[in-house]
This record gives C-alpha cells, structure tokens and sequence, in this order.
C-alpha cells in the first residue's frame, strides 16, 4: 500500500477521483512497529527480495509459489511444517505464506 | 471522456449481483461496518482470506477515509486475498460515521476489492465510474430508495447505456 501510495500515478488517479490518500506518515509509523518485532535477518531478507521484486512476500496455494508459479518442494514444505524457519520459495527466493 | 488506463472494460452492470447487495446494514460503526460489507464474499468463499483482506481495508482507512461525502463511502484496496475485481453495494438507513470531510455519516456503501494485478485493468476504471454514479443527486436518491435489486439494476444499465 506505501509502494502504491508513494507512486505518483497510482497516487494521483486516486486523489483524481477524489479520495484522501494523505495519510501516508500513519501507515510509515504502522510499518516501523510492525518491523520493530521482526528478527533482523528475516527483515534483511524481507528489503533484499522487496528491492529485486517489488513484493517480497508472496502466497503459496496447491504448492505453486504464486510469485514465480512454480512447485515447492514437498520435502521443503515438510521441513517447515516441522518447525523450520521462515518458507521461502527455491526457485525465487521470495518468502511465502500459507492461502 | 476517461483517459486509455481508466476505461472500464465491461459494463458497470456486470459487476454488481444480487448477492452482493446488503439493503439494509446493521453495524453503527465504521470497521463494523467494512465487515458486513465483506460479508458476501465470505460467504460465497471468493475470499482466499477474510482477515489480511479486512486488514488491508482498515490500513486503507488509516491513509484516509473513503468516505467522499454526500452520505456516500467506497471503502476499497487490492489484497493477493482476493482471486478477482469484486463489488458489494450496501445501505445504512441510520448511517454510520466514516471520518467524511463534510462530516455526513455514510449512507451508501461501495465496497470494491482486486487483486494486485487484473488482466483488464478495471479496478481504477470502476472505482471512477461509481464516483461519477454517485455524484449525481437523482441516483443517489435511487439508490436510497430503490426497493429490490432489480430497481438498483435498472439505474445502473441506465448509466451503461448512457455511457
């Protein structure tokens, strides 16, 4: 939402059609709280892929990364049922959440 | 006349259904009321994921209200949660207080989610066409009135046909 915010045009189709997109510094402060409780690795993880990819963390449905579309791994996904860290996709590297 | 990215690629009617219309609206209160628009896509399972898409919707409201005056609110966002462009309509006989500029409680209630990418594009093409359904005094008051779905189908394949 701060990417689409922060585009100009995306922005100013928005303010176009009348709506108030000024509120851009509460969601800045949302996102500092909410990064203050992530580890450091897996925040310096989540800006390396946000840089390459634009969107860092993408879901996983039926075992397809919807970022690259792609399989992931059975063994991959038994690892992290186990316990394992955060589930990231092999093929892209992008971090992946459970739809 | 909409510039070539905020053409609307179907008719305005295609994006409303029977379903997705809540007459009359229970909640007093603005993050109440997101819910039961949302409401219809639960039940019908179009969401891949109630609470991210309520979060997005909340977050949208925290970066300013949707609500644009004249009773009208267009609470809207794109969310991976959501597999498609879908629209829910509702009414608030004693309106809800949506943080509007002119300080009107909401009455009529657009609720539009996407997802991240669409093939055609529709998302901002919709959200201008219903702004400028809306700004017309006569539909608003149609809107309002309007005692089944049916007569809120009329209106806006009237709108359609008008271009």
């Amino acid at each position: 939402m701060i990417q689409e915010v922060t585009d100009p045009k995306s922005k100013g189709q928005e303010e176009g059609l009348g709506f108030d997109v000024g509120g851009l510094e509460r969601l800045r402060e949302a996102r500092k709280k909410l990064e203050a409780q992530v580890d450091r690795r897996s925040l310096s993880l989540y800006e390396r892929l946000r840089s390459k990819y634009g969107r860092a963390v993408v879901p996983f449905q039926g075992k397809i990364c919807l970022g690259c579309f792609m399989t992931v791994p059975t063994a991959t996904l038994s690892r992290w049922n186990e316990g394992g860290d955060l589930l990231v996709c092999e093929n892209c590297g992008r971090i992946l959440y459970l739809l | 006349m909409p510039q070539g990215d905020m053409i609307l690629k179907k008719r305005l009617i295609d994006f409303f259904d029977e379903a997705h219309y809540l007459p009359v609206l229970q909640s007093t209160t603005k993050s109440e009321v997101i819910e039961e628009l949302l409401q219809p896509l639960i039940r019908s399972g179009t969401l891949r994921d109630r609470e991210i898409v309520l979060d997005m919707l909340i977050r949208r409201e925290q970066l300013g209200s949707t609500g644009i005056g004249k009773g009208i609110a267009i609470p809207h966002g794109r969310s991976v949660a959501v597999p498609e462009l879908q629209v829910v309509f509702g009414r608030s006989e004693a309106g809800v207080a949506f943080d509007a500029e002119d300080g009107k409680p909401a009455t009529l209630f657009f609720l539009i989610v996407a997802p991240p990418r669409e093939k055609q594009n529709n998302y901002l093409p919709l959200l201008g066409k219903i702004v400028e359904l809306v700004k017309d005094k006569k539909s608003r008051d149609r809107l309002h009135k309007a005692s089944s779905f049916d007569e809120v189908r009329q209106l806006i394949q009237e709108v359609d046909r008008s271009g």
